[in-house]
C-alpha cells in the first residue's frame, strides 16, 4: 500500500497541485511539504488560473479539435485495420505462424526508431515510397506528405496505426481462438455465410477486447507525442499540434510548468470520460440482452 | 658494505617523507582536491571526453563528464537542479542563459581571476552577448556562429551561371532559371526548419541582411514599422510560391537535419550556420558536394546576418569554485596560455570562437582552408549582429510561437503586413 502510495498517489497528487500552481523550478523557497526528510516545494497556489488562461487560448482549441481528429481517425484506423489482420491470421494459410511472428515487429520497435523509419520512407527527397510510385509511374514527380497540415496530421495518424495496430491484432487474435467452434459449425448449419458469422459469432464474443482496444488506443492516441517530435514538431505551422504536443512545449519549452500540467490534465480528464462512454455503448446491447 | 643502523634507517624514511611532502606542496598548485562534475549537451560526447581526460592527466583535475540529450537538456538540468545535484560547470545555449542567472542557478565570473584578460582577447558582441541583463559575465563561450550563403558551384557551373548571386534579385533570378531548366526542383534551401534554431534565427538573418531591425532598444518586436522585414517576407512568399524550395523544410526538425538536404548536390543555394559548411564541404564520405564543391559567399543585402554565442557557465552552488573556473577556463578559454579545447573544436567540427586570435594559428589556418575561404568566413563574422532580446523571460516563448505565424506568412495563408502585426502582438501578450 505505501508503494503504491509513493509510486502513483503521491506523484499524482503532486502533479493535479501543480497544476494549480505557478511553478518554477528554479525557485523552489516557499511554502514545502516534508516527506521522509525529503522538502517537497508547494510553489505558489494560483488557483484555476492556469485552467483559465488555457481555456481562453485560441492555440488550446485549435489544439483540441485537431487532438479530436486525430484520436477519432487512429482508434477507428487501428481497430478495423487490427481486425483486418486478425481475421487473415486466424485463417489457415501457408506461413501463418511466419506472418504472425512478423506482424510483431512494428508493434515492438521503439516510437523513434518508428518516426525515423518513416522519415526514410515519406521524404520528399530520397523517400522510398516515391521512388516507388515514381518507378510505378503513379507519380510524375515527388510528392511532399508532410507539405499541408493536413496531410501531415494523416501521415502522422497513419504511422501511429502501423505501429499500434498489431496490437490490437494480437489482442482479437487471442480472443478469436477463444471463440468454441460450435459456435461457428450450428451458425454453418443454420446457413449463415462468412459475413453473417462474422456478424453474429465473431463480433459479438469479441466485445470485451474490442472494448479494451477502443480504451487503449484512444488513450495511445490522446497521449501520443514522440512521432510528433521526430516528424514534425507540431508543423508546419501550428498544424499538427496537439494537446499532448502543446502540454509538452508549455512545460519544456516554455518552462510553465504549471499551465502544461493544466493541459496534460485536461487530456486524462477526456480520456476517463471516453472510457465511459465507450463502456456505455459497447456493453449497453450486452447488459439489455442480460436484462 | 654500509650497516643499516636504526638511526640511519629513521633518518632516510624521514628525509624521504619530508621530500614527499615537499614535493606534494611545490605540485599542488596544478593538482585539484576535490571532484567536479560537468555536463553537456550531445554533440561529438567522446571529443569532450577527450577533453576531459587530457585536462585529468595535464591538469591532475577529478573531473566526471555526463551528456544529456539535447532536445532535452535544459529541462533536465533544471529539474536535476531542482532535485538537489550540483554541475559546477555546464553547458548552456545562449537563450537559456539569462533564465539560469537571474534564478540564481549560475554564478557571473567577472570577479575570477584572469577574467578581465580573456575579456579584452573576445570579440566586442560576443563579449556582449555573452552579458547577463546586469552587464555581469555570465559564462565563458563554447562557440560562436552565424548564418552564412552556400552555394553548389558544379550546379551553377552547369546552368552557366559564372559566379553566386550578389543580391536577392540576383538569387531569385538564378533559382528561377535552375528550376526552369530543370537543373534542381528546388535551388533554394533556406533553413526554415521548426525548431528554435532555424525558422527564427533565419527571420532574423533576412532582416538584418535588408538592413531592418527586430527588435527595438528595449528589446520590443518591432516588424510591423520596419519596410526590410517586409520586403525579406515578400521575398519568401516569391520563392515559396514559385515552388523554389523544398516544402518539407517547414516540417525538418533540425538545422542538422536541413543541412544534410544540401549534401545530396540538388539544390543551388543553402542559408544555414557556419559550422555546416565544414559536412557539407569537408566531409567527402557524407556529402557529395565535398570537397569543397560547395562554397559560402557574403550574404546579400547588407551582408548582415544572425550570430550567437552558446558558452559554458559554472554553478552559483559549486563547492569548488577554484576547481570549476579552471575547468570552466580550459573548456571557454586559455589555461596556462592553452586554448586547447577551442583550438579542437575550430579543428575538429569548424565551431568557431570569439577569440580571433585562433585564426592566426597554421594548425587552424590549413584546416579550414581544406572546406571554406577562412577570409571571407571571418569577414562575415565582422557582419554578425547580436541580439540582446533573447535575454528577456518571455523570449523562448515568443520563439517558438512566432514560428507558426512566419509559417502562415511564408505560405500566403496571411498578408505580410497581417503577419508581422501578428508578431508583435503575439510577443505584447507574452510580456
Amino acid at each position: 500500500m505505501l508503494v503504491i502510495c509513493l509510486v502513483i498517489v503521491f506523484p499524482l497528487a503532486y502533479s493535479l497541485w501543480m497544476s494549480f500552481a505557478d511553478v518554477n523550478l528554479l525557485r523552489a523557497t516557499g511554502p514545502a511539504l516534508e516527506l521522509f526528510g525529503v522538502r517537497i516545494p508547494l510553489f505558489r497556489y494560483v488557483g484555476l488560473q492556469n485552467y483559465a488562461r488555457l481555456l481562453a487560448d485560441p492555440l488550446y482549441w485549435d489544439a483540441f479539435w485537431r487532438t479530436a481528429y486525430f484520436v477519432g481517425a487512429f482508434v477507428c484506423e487501428t481497430t478495423v485495420v487490427g481486425l483486418g489482420m486478425a481475421l487473415v491470421l486466424q485463417e489457415r494459410f501457408l506461413g501463418r505462424p511466419l506472418m504472425r511472428s512478423l506482424l510483431l515487429i512494428p508493434w515492438s520497435l521503439s516510437r523513434v526508431v518508428v518516426g525515423l523509419l518513416w522519415i526514410g520512407i515519406l521524404d520528399v527527397e530520397f523517400g522510398a515510397l516515391n521512388g516507388l510510385l515514381y518507378k510505378a509511374g503513379l507519380i510524375e514527380s515527388y510528392v511532399s506528405f508532410l507539405k499541408s497540415g493536413f496531410s501531415a496530421l494523416n501521415v502522422l495518424v497513419s504511422v501511429y496505426m502501423w505501429n499500434q495496430a498489431p496490437f490490437a491484432t494480437l489482442l482479437l487474435l487471442a480472443g478469436m481462438q477463444s471463440i468454441p467452434m460450435e459456435l461457428y459449425m450450428a451458425a454453418e448449419v443454420d446457413g449463415a455465410g462468412y459475413w453473417q458469422r462474422l456478424r453474429y459469432v465473431t463480433l459479438p464474443a469479441l466485445r470485451g477486447i474490442l472494448f479494451l482496444i477502443l480504451v487503449v488506443s484512444t488513450v495511445n492516441g490522446f497521449l501520443m507525442l514522440d512521432l510528433i517530435y521526430i516528424l514534425t514538431m507540431g508543423g508546419p505551422g501550428n498544424e499538427t499540434t496537439t494537446i499532448s504536443w502543446l502540454g509538452f512545449q508549455t512545460a519544456f519549452q516554455f518552462f510553465k510548468f504549471g499551465p502544461g500540467t493544466a493541459i496534460l490534465y485536461t487530456l486524462t480528464v477526456l480520456c476517463l470520460l471516453l472510457t465511459v462512454v465507450y463502456h456505455k455503448i459497447v456493453f449497453r446491447r450486452l447488459e439489455a440482452a442480460e436484462l | 658494505m654500509e650497516r643499516i643502523t636504526r638511526r640511519s634507517f629513521l633518518q632516510t624514511t624521514g628525509l624521504l617523507g619530508a621530500s614527499a611532502v615537499l614535493a606534494d606542496g611545490v605540485f599542488h598548485e596544478t593538482r585539484a582536491d576535490k571532484p567536479i562534475n560537468f555536463a553537456g549537451w550531445v554533440f561529438k560526447p567522446d571529443t569532450v571526453k577527450d577533453y576531459v581526460n587530457v585536462y585529468n592527466q595535464k591538469f591532475g583535475g577529478q573531473v566526471t563528464y555526463e551528456a544529456i540529450p539535447w532536445a532535452q537538456y535544459h529541462p533536465t538540468m533544471e529539474t536535476r537542479a531542482f532535485g538537489g545535484e550540483v554541475f559546477d560547470v555546464m553547458y548552456c545555449a545562449h537563450n537559456f542563459r539569462e533564465r539560469w542567472y537571474d534564478n540564481g542557478l549560475i554564478r557571473p565570473l567577472d570577479d575570477l581571476p584572469g577574467m578581465d584578460e580573456l575579456k579584452k582577447k573576445m570579440t566586442p558582441q560576443n563579449l556582449e552577448s555573452l552579458k547577463s541583463k546586469d552587464g555581469k559575465l555570465a559564462a565563458l563561450p563554447y562557440f560562436t556562429s552565424l548564418f552564412v550563403l552556400i552555394y553548389n558551384e558544379p550546379m551553377l557551373q552547369q546552368a552557366g551561371i559564372k559566379a553566386p548571386a550578389k543580391s536577392w534579385d540576383e538569387l531569385v533570378e538564378h533559382s528561377l532559371k535552375l528550376k526552369k531548366d530543370k537543373v534542381s526542383d528546388h535551388p533554394f534551401l533556406l533553413n526554415w526548419n521548426v525548431s528554435p534554431s532555424g525558422t527564427m534565427p533565419q527571420f532574423m538573418t533576412d532582416a538584418f541582411s535588408e538592413g531592418a531591425s527586430v527588435f527595438d532598444a528595449k528589446n520590443r518586436v518591432i516588424v510591423d514599422q520596419e519596410p526590410g522585414v517586409a520586403r525579406a517576407m515578400e521575398r519568401w512568399q516569391k520563392v515559396w510560391k514559385a515552388e523554389l524550395v523544398n516544402p518539407e523544410v517547414l516540417t525538418k526538425t533540425s538545422s542538422t537535419d536541413t543541412h544534410r538536404l544540401f549534401w545530396t548536390g540538388r539544390y543551388a543555394y543553402h542559408t544555414n550556420h557556419s559550422y555546416y559548411l565544414k559536412t557539407i564541404a569537408g566531409e567527402p564520405e557524407n556529402s557529395k558536394l565535398a570537397p569543397k564543391k560547395a562554397k559560402m559567399t557574403m550574404y546579400p543585402g547588407t551582408g548582415q546576418t544572425y550570430m550567437w554565442t552558446d558558452s559554458y557557465a559554472i554553478n552559483a552552488k559549486t563547492k569548488s569554485l577554484d576547481d570549476a573556473w579552471k575547468l570552466a577556463r580550459f573548456l571557454g578559454g586559455n589555461l596556462a596560455g592553452d586554448w586547447y579545447v577551442q583550438r579542437q573544436w575550430c579543428l575538429i567540427s569548424g565551431l568557431d570562437n570569439p577569440y580571433p586570435e585562433m585564426y592566426e594559428h597554421p594548425d587552424i589556418i590549413a584546416s579550414y582552408d581544406r572546406w571554406v575561404d577562412l577570409k571571407l568566413l571571418r569577414k562575415q563574422y565582422e557582419k554578425g549582429k547580436v541580439i540582446a532580446a533573447y535575454k528577456e523571460p518571455w523570449y523562448s516563448e515568443y520563439d517558438v510561437k512566432a514560428v507558426p505565424i512566419v509559417h502562415n506568412m511564408i505560405r500566403g495563408g496571411v498578408s505580410v503586413p497581417q503577419g508581422l502585426k501578428e508578431l508583435v502582438k503575439l510577443q505584447k501578450s507574452l510580456v
